[in-house]
């Protein structure tokens, strides 16, 4: 039936000349036949009679040859697309040596709590067919105390999440003695998701699980599965700290998958401003789900998330659908309610979910059809995830890629061929960042003490431990380093931001006092500021009070026809140079500097028409952040060809477009980097921008920028010029209002001046834009 | 940049002196005690013999010593009727932090036990964290001699910190396992929790047991207090800590007399209103109602305070109702309100009584009224309940009008 309706609105699609006319690129992927084995004879009989209870005769080749590595006693790295049936390559392995050994254990480790829910419920029902011998259990922050002792002891399969190992289990390993005894799988699953900041700390957090099991006696076989990246291998061994063989010939059948990239059309060409791709989104949305067809939408931000459920359920309340058929699913609900949610989807309560990335993982909701993505995800990997959403199985499906006005999202958009043919992204990780290894190495001192010629990783940690011996955290005697502060050191070490704490809030509508959502410390300014309009399941509440110290918002549900968008200011410092270069026009550097950020105002936005009608104030504390950065400043006399404004303008239009680019160019998340401009910096004394990375030490972006500098000012110019707008618009300098009035002509002034009169063609790469 | 000029920029530090090296230093002058060798090398141990003479607050040791412990049972599981005090084992711990896990470390654990003629504390001290398998195999033995263990809030604390410390040192430490523990924390605070503001053990000893501390290090300076110890070795730094632990085992052995003779209490001879009231609460829970009421009532007679007086009546009607002497509930009933006028719970249930048990339909209805207002003015989910029943009491007022 499914399959009927993805068709005829296909043909649908492709008659609206309307919605042809804004077609960049179209790609369909033609269905593709599986690739099949017999299952090994060494299998266990009684997971065999399993797998012919689920109609599984034959495995996939990728799972055959998976559970042949593990057997031959290789850690291993699978990758295949979604829906690909990744999780029998490590389900099998393990349930296999669990049936054979009731006394060994397996550790599972999954990027959200979701999807660690979403894989108990499936262990759950293996489980119970072998006769309740596996005991599957996840142990998260919403496990119950008495449950927790349960897991500890009995727990055959424990399911849980890097944070939670990192300051649950690991400092409280003697606890959890029988687990580590008797590991002999430590599955990760989604490992294409800890790169960055994030797969830097995991990493890390892992090296420190190795050193557990080594004091147990443990030498778990590592079974990883990743979406597709460019160097699982490389990735893997530098995760995991071991070498991995990596499995990537997927042998599972899928439908047919017809994409479109879609690019809202311009509706005001002197300022470059095209149609909303929020609004865009949502009328392609609205056509699907009117088809019946479940349908997936990706929105860039939690805000956005909000505004288009708003949106739609009004569509759809006009057509006496139940409000329920839309949902929002994003990061900061709460457990229970992101569960219900999940549960909805999978029933078909639900035929529209408006999600942030936290879907773009693989938890199973096997009937959706279609999928919009509100914007370039920030990377080709993200892209192809968020499109290989829909269409889990074998019937054909929709995906519709709807461009922003931003400069990334439109390079990609005009130019699909580099989506295309670039590839997807590497993941990278800098383990040893300084800052995040010291505080790992805190924590591993916590665990156990150091001993003298112990390695981390493959690193020799005696410098850093001897700092810390002399910070009065460690102490050194007889050869041994140990903990010494009353600080839990996990505590204070967020995996996946800077700060650790959450900001509730706190609904006080009509005397309630429930908590409605979370929000991290670094957005608090941002989001839950007073008279901010805090956007929960498409009601609008009112921030009344901010308590900063109490970390806790007070809000009232409000009727408003607008929505609030706050600004922050930053200022930078230049600490320490770590190289630099000058050139004829313009010198580059790299280093470390402190980064200082404050929200001094907020805009009220009004919702459907999207006009500014108002704004406050807000005076919050501001934040501080020592990272690193890469700058390019150009000499005063060149400079003074410009006046000061247009210098200016020159200065906002440049950081604004080499922002943007520099994330493609790094391929990481677009959120990692942030950009200052200085007409006068205190540091060069020159114009100066700034491209600094948003992780206190950074990741090595900045040396990569560095590098990569002249490429980098040579692709933004060639952008400016591409540009159909007038003057400048959101697409490549950014908006006028913003930016100047002629900043786009003084940016290409400045770039030309920077590259010297010239593009650097050394540096041009071969797939440049335009040509 | 070199790594640790790197360090010094990335993670300033409040001082940079490196500690000088701790020189050798004699403690035996300063703590009393000696060093002992133990298979797994030296530790530090400070041993004191009280006479059972000794006075610690309002009782002598001796008193102590004597007293049967039988009633505590049901504070401690798998402890059966009676605690034989000469085969307990006092225990605290000082510890380098509150947080648990692996890294907090027992850098002193104090023993206390009767022998017929004395009480002797035990301190085991690591002199420095190399000394904390010595430290671990002391204690272990100690446990490993008595078949229980008496702590203030050891089981949340004490004990599990010290099994971590057992499980980390992986050389098969037993001693603290199959020992029957009794907690004198939960059970102060099923004592006293309403009569203290606070149940800690510095509260207990003003309050209950006529100890007064003076100098005494607070809790949360140990930590650091110790590690300015393993930095400087001044042994003096430590003097206070092993004060304040000695005088916690000793006061342990204290309160657990003081709530042994609490718990022996017949109603008649309370003469506190709150331990009363909390030996009904115990009572109630052995299944033993009619006790329970006695000692609801002896708690009513001494109570003094508006606030207790009224608490204590509101278990006695409830109670009275449960056990089914609704005359005698409604009394008190009536006297909650007659003390407090806005008591809607108390209002309900007299309501309930004149319409169902006493019948009087007209009391019934002037309550009911009365019960309505509280709860509208209070905005109580009640309101839908009265609202029904004071319908039905006029309804049933209407019929008998008709009838006659």
């Amino acid at each position: 039936m499914w399959a009927l309706s993805v068709e005829a609105t296909l043909k649908k699609l492709e008659s609206n000349p309307r919605f042809m006319a804004n077609i960049t690129f179209r790609h369909t992927i033609e269905a593709q036949e599986g690739v099949f084995e017999p299952i090994p004879e060494f299998v266990h009989p009684e997971l065999r009679a399993l797998l012919l209870s689920r109609g599984i005769v034959q495995l996939y080749s990728h799972q055959a040859a998976a559970l042949k590595a593990v057997q031959s006693g290789e850690d291993l790295v699978v990758v295949t697309p979604t829906a690909s049936g990744k999780t029998l390559c490590y389900n099998l392995p393990v349930l296999q040596t669990l049936l054979e050994d009731e006394e060994a254990r397996a550790l599972y480790l999954f990027p959200t709590k979701a999807l660690a829910q979403d894989q108990v419920a499936e262990l759950m029902a293996w489980s119970d067919e072998l006769g309740g011998r596996v005991k599957t259990y996840t142990y998260d922050g919403d496990t119950p105390g008495d449950a927790r002792i349960a897991i500890r002891a009995a727990g055959s399969i424990v399911v849980t999440n890097p944070d939670m190992l990192h300051s649950g289990i690991l400092p409280h390993h003697t606890k959890w003695m029988r687990l580590f005894e008797n590991l002999k799988y430590v599955v990760i699953d989604e490992l294409h998701i800890y790169r960055g900041v994030f797969g830097s700390h995991v990493a890390n957090v892992l090296r420190r699980l190795d050193r557990i099991c080594r004091f147990y006696g443990a030498d778990p076989l590592y079974i990883c599965t990743s979406a597709t990246i460019a160097n699982p291998k490389e990735h893997g061994e530098t995760l995991l700290g071991r070498p991995v063989t990596v499995i990537d010939q997927n042998g599972a059948p899928r439908g047919r998958k017809d994409i479109f990239f879609y690019n809202p059309p311009v509706v005001n060409k002197p300022l470059g401003i095209r149609r909303s791709s929020l609004l865009e989104a949502e009328s392609i949305a609205r056509e699907f789900i009117s088809q019946k067809i479940p349908t997936i939408v990706f929105a860039r931000s939690r805000l956005d998330t909000e505004v288009l459920v708003t949106y739609l359920r009004k569509a759809f309340h006009k057509l006496g659908e139940p409000q329920e058929t839309i949902r929002a699913y994003r990061g900061g609900y709460l457990p229970k309610q992101r569960r219900q949610i999940e549960r909805d989807l999978r029933d078909g309560k639900v035929l529209g979910v408006v999600s942030t990335n936290a879907l773009e993982l693989g938890i199973d909701i096997g009937t959706l059809q279609a999928a919009v993505l509100t914007g370039y995800p920030g990377t080709i990997a993200s892209t192809w995830q968020q499109l290989g959403r829909a269409g889990r199985s074998h019937e054909p499906s929709l995906a519709v890629l709807v461009a922003t006005s931003s400069p990334l999202n439109q390079f990609m958009i005009q130019n699909p061929a580099y989506f295309m043919e670039r590839g997807v992204e590497y993941a990278r990780i800098n383990p040893n960042n300084l800052f995040i290894l010291v505080s790992h190495l805190k924590c591993a001192a916590f665990e156990l003490p150091f001993r003298e010629g112990e390695k981390f990783g493959e690193l020799d940690p005696t410098e850093i431990l001897d700092y810390l011996v002399e910070a009065m955290i460690l102490r050194k005697v007889e050869g041994r380093w140990y903990w010494m502060s009353e600080n839990y050191p996990a505590a204070h070490i967020s995996l996946r931001s800077a700060s650790t704490e959450n900001f509730a809030i706190i609904d006080t509508t009509e005397g309630r006092t429930q908590v409605i959502g979370e929000v991290d410390r670094f957005s608090a300014p941002m989001l839950i500021h007073e008279g901010a309009i805090y956007i929960h399941e498409s009601r609008t509440y009112h921030i009344d009070h901010l308590d900063w110290e109490g970390q806790k918002a007070y809000a009232r549900e409000v009727e408003t026809d607008y929505y609030t968008d706050a600004n922050l200011d930053v200022e930078l410092k230049v600490l320490d140079v770590s190289a630099k270069e000058e050139l004829a026009h313009v010198r580059r550097s790299w280093g470390e500097v402190m980064v200082t950020a404050k929200t001094h105002m907020y805009k009220k936005i009004k919702f459907y028409t999207h006009e500014n009608i108002g704004w406050g104030q807000i005076s919050l504390p501001e934040q501080e952040m020592h990272t690193t950065a890469y700058w390019f400043s150009v000499p005063k006399d060149f400079a003074g060809n410009l006046d000061q404004g247009a210098l200016q303008s020159a200065l906002l239009g440049a950081s604004h477009l080499l922002g943007n680019i520099a994330s493609l160019e790094l391929m990481c998340e677009p959120s990692d980097l942030g950009v200052a401009a200085q007409v006068k910096s205190p540091f060069t004394g020159e114009p100066t921008v700034f491209i600094y990375e948003k992780y206190p030490g950074g990741v090595g972006f900045s040396e990569q920028l560095f590098a990569a500098h002249g490429r980098l000012l040579w692709r933004a110019m060639s952008i400016i010029k591409s540009c159909p707008c007038a003057s400048g618009c959101p697409s490549c300098v950014g908006p006028a209002e913003e930016v100047g009035v002629n900043s786009k002509e003084h940016t290409l002034w400045l770039l030309k001046g920077a590259l010297g009169n010239g593009p650097d063609q050394q540096a041009a790469p071969a797939s440049a834009p335009g040509k | 940049m070199d790594l640790t000029s790197r360090l010094r920029q990335l993670l300033p530090q409040a001082s940079s002196a490196v500690p000088a090296p701790k020189k050798s230093v004699d403690l035996d002058p300063l703590l009393g005690g000696t060093e002992v060798e133990t298979p797994l090398g030296p530790c530090y141990l400070v041993t004191k013999q009280l006479p059972l003479a000794h006075r610690h607050g309002n009782w002598p040791l001796s008193e102590v010593y004597k007293s049967a412990y039988t009633h505590l049972a049901r504070f401690a599981p798998g402890g059966g009727d009676r605690l034989n005090l000469e085969r307990a084992l006092f225990l605290d711990t000082e510890t380098t932090g509150l947080a648990g896990g692996t890294g907090t470390y027992a850098f002193l654990v104090g023993l206390g036990y009767f022998t017929p003629d004395s009480f002797v504390v035990k301190q085991v001290l690591m002199r420095d964290y190399n000394e904390e398998l010595a430290l671990l195999h002391v204690v272990d033995q100690e446990l490993g001699a008595k078949d229980a263990v008496i702590s203030f809030n050891g089981r949340t604390f004490d004990l599990p910190l010290l099994q971590t410390r057992f499980a980390l040192a992986r050389l098969g430490f037993q001693g603290a396992s199959g020992k029957v523990h009794y907690d004198l924390l939960p059970m102060s605070r099923r004592l006293w929790k309403y009569k203290l503001s606070s149940c800690s053990l510095n509260s207990l000893e003003e309050h209950l047991l006529g100890v007064q501390r003076s100098g005494d290090i607070p809790g949360y300076e140990i930590p650091q207090r110790y590690f300015d110890f393993l930095h400087t070795g001044q042994g003096r730094l430590l003097q206070d800590i092993v004060e304040h632990n000695f005088l916690d085992i000793v006061s342990m052995a204290s309160l657990l007399f003081r709530i042994q003779t609490v718990l022996e209490l017949e109603p008649s001879q309370c003469h506190c209103p709150y331990e009363a009231e909390a030996l009904a609460r115990l009572a109630l829970q052995n299944r033993a109602p009619s006790l329970a009421l006695d000692y609801l009532h002896r708690a009513s007679e001494l109570a003094r305070e508006d606030e207790l007086y009224l608490r204590i009546l509101r278990q006695q009607a409830a109670l009275l109702k449960r056990t089914g002497q609704h005359g005698k509930a409604a009394v008190l009933w009536k006297e909650i309100l007659s003390l407090s006028a806005s008591d809607l719970s108390s209002a309900e249930e007299l309501a309930k009584y004149y319409e169902h048990r006493a019948k009087d339909l007209q009391a019934a209805r002037q309550i009911t009224k009365r019960a309505l207002a509280l709860a509208w003015a209070e905005r109580s989910p009640l309101v839908p309940a009265l609202e029904h029943r004071l319908n039905r009491i006029e309804g049933k007022l209407r019929r008998q009008a008709a009838e006659f």
